[in-house]
């Protein structure tokens, strides 16, 4: 009894959480015969109508927003996994001059907020020729101090017989990271992954102020772009939406026991 | 050792390295350097000394959403340092199932707030869901336009930034759950301590360093909030949803005073870090 009554708190507070996205699937499935919004709501489409993506999918150019993002995924993810890990690999294993400083200098970035460095890094990117760019809204995505944080832990932990006997082989550093440290590493790449995936896809400010030509925009500023125009259907904007957030929402739920891990991981560091 | 010449860690560090020169580094003092300019983008810089920040202290609007961004802080401490670490509790459980439900709860966190923010339109909506529930019950005699009204426009960002976050400080907590020894609650147990005793005795504060960690990211989170006000208010009605994040980037890139913007960004990075400060410090005298 008792438990069924902790199932029941469990599951409205999960409604909670779900709800608003479940109203936005149901606005943006209803036939245009039915009301979107009334009392008592009317949350079942009768019956679930496909016109308002198809509607989304041309009102914004939308297959190009898509493949922006996978561009922006695609450019980002890889190489700010590596320049993590290749930063990561002396800060936990090599000795030498600096070490500390400059580990504290990339965790000070935790705690830079984004809003203040928004106008200088603009400034920044304007004076080497990057605003508007691809690169522009790449490049300074590739630092991440949460990623060579977790790296270096894990590095830290890799056994020093697997290191000592590669050395005695006369491996050189290099080998060593590629082939003994990221092998040992591959969960918390595949953590990085999926968090790089979500921030980059999520990702809305830098790119706002960063692009000044709208065919650049990744999803997320397109969703906004869709938002923006007056007079787009409730119903257009909630099915946009909706499929805005599906490739994250799939990817979370397949790998949702590795981020919930993650950050476990990440807090206990 | 063999293989490695003094410079190998070097270069090793040396792309993560130059990206923060150039993207941390260098940006930082050109934001200092910048509030001590006037800068339109048009025409070159200009040294005005301390203006930016003497017009700060005259500028109502900056008042208005420094006062905006201190009432998210408050506002956002019970949705994010309080009932995340219910949730914790609540999802510390064995209990079949009880993973779904943990995903469920972290959803919001992995969406955009782009996504979120629109989400939250329809709930908000004069015929939604919200106004359902609140009229049935009693609460309210009419339908409230939620983003529109001057009153409660401002609460209801605060509700969906503290929403979508939610899960994430949830998570932080159950990590800190975990580490808990189970013994005590049973000892707790056999002493005869209620549920709620036994939160308050034992994990609050075993808590207390996790609980740290919540109110420094919430400091962070409250005083960055963007997003939601820019899908959902641009800083509307009447100003009364503009927090310093928006303004900063409305003055800088609605109005191109972009010194203006760099002080006042300066004086909340430097009232951020004090924040952190005095956080660590409370915190770390009581534990």
């Amino acid at each position: 009894m008792r438990r069924a009554g902790m199932y029941v708190l469990l599951t409205a507070i999960a409604l909670v959480f779900v709800g608003p996205f479940l109203i936005l699937l149901s606005a943006g499935l209803k036939p245009s015969g039915q009301a979107v919004f009334s009392f008592p709501p009317d949350i079942i489409p009768r019956p679930p109508v496909l016109d308002w993506v198809k509607e989304a999918w041309t009102a914004i150019p939308y297959p190009r927003y898509l493949l922006n993002s996978v561009i922006y995924v695609g450019a980002t993810v890889p190489f700010y996994v590596l320049v993590s890990a290749l930063c990561a690999y002396p800060l936990a294993r090599l000795r030498f001059r600096g070490r500390n400083l400059i580990f504290l200098a990339i965790l000070s970035t935790m705690f830079l907020p984004g809003e203040v460095m928004l106008i200088p890094r603009f400034l920044v990117v304007s004076q080497l020729g990057m605003a508007d760019t691809f690169a522009g809204v790449i490049l300074p995505g590739l630092l991440s101090a949460f990623g060579i944080f977790l790296l270096r832990q894990t590095f830290a932990g890799v056994p020093r017989e697997i290191v000592d006997a590669a050395r005695t082989d006369g491996c050189h550093e290099l080998r060593i990271f590629w082939h003994v440290m990221l092998p040992a590493a591959r969960p918390t790449l595949a953590i990085l992954g999926i968090f790089g995936f979500i921030s980059v896809w999520n990702s809305f400010i830098w790119p706002l102020v960063v692009l000044k030509d709208s065919a650049k925009y990744p999803i997320a500023l397109g969703i906004a772009y869709l938002a923006g125009i007056t007079g787009t259907d409730v119903r257009t904007l909630a099915a946009g939406t909706i499929i805005s957030i599906i490739p994250v929402v799939v990817v979370f739920m397949i790998m949702q026991r590795h981020v919930l891990e993650g950050m476990r991981g990440a807090v206990k560091g | 050792m063999p293989g490695q010449r003094w410079y190998t860690p070097y270069l090793f560090a040396l792309p993560a390295l130059a990206l923060f020169g150039v993207f941390f580094v260098w940006p930082a003092l050109t934001a200092i350097q910048l509030s001590f300019m006037e800068y339109d983008v048009v025409s070159p810089p200009e040294f005005v000394g301390l203006d930016n920040f003497v017009k700060m202290v005259g500028d109502s609007t900056f008042w208005t959403a420094t006062l905006n961004s201190v009432l998210f802080l408050i506002g956002l401490f019970p949705l994010l340092v309080v009932a995340p670490l219910l949730l914790a509790v609540l999802v510390n459980q064995k209990l079949p199932g009880i993973r779904t439900f943990r995903m469920l709860y972290y959803l919001p966190v992995v969406t955009s707030m782009v996504a979120v923010a629109v989400a939250w339109e329809y709930v908000f909506h004069q015929q939604g869901v919200l106004n359902w529930i609140l009229t049935g019950a009693g609460l309210l005699d009419q339908p409230i336009q939620y983003l529109l009204d001057p009153f409660w426009a401002l609460p209801a960002l605060i509700l969906v930034e503290g929403w979508k976050s939610m899960g994430f400080y949830m998570m932080i907590y159950l990590a800190g759950l975990q580490t808990i020894d189970s013994s005590l609650y049973e000892a707790a147990r056999v002493d005869g301590a209620s549920a709620w005793q036994r939160l308050w005795r034992i994990t609050v504060p075993l808590m207390i360093p996790y609980i740290a960690v919540a109110i420094t990211m919430e400091m962070l989170d409250a005083m960055q909030a963007f997003t939601s006000v820019y899908v959902m208010t641009r800083g509307g009605p009447q100003d009364a949803t503009l927090t310093l994040g928006y303004y900063i980037w409305s003055a800088g890139f609605e109005h191109y005073a972009m010194g203006y913007a760099s002080a006042v960004g300066l004086v909340l990075w430097v009232v951020m870090i004090a924040m952190a400060m005095l956080n660590y410090r409370i915190t770390k005298g009581r534990s």
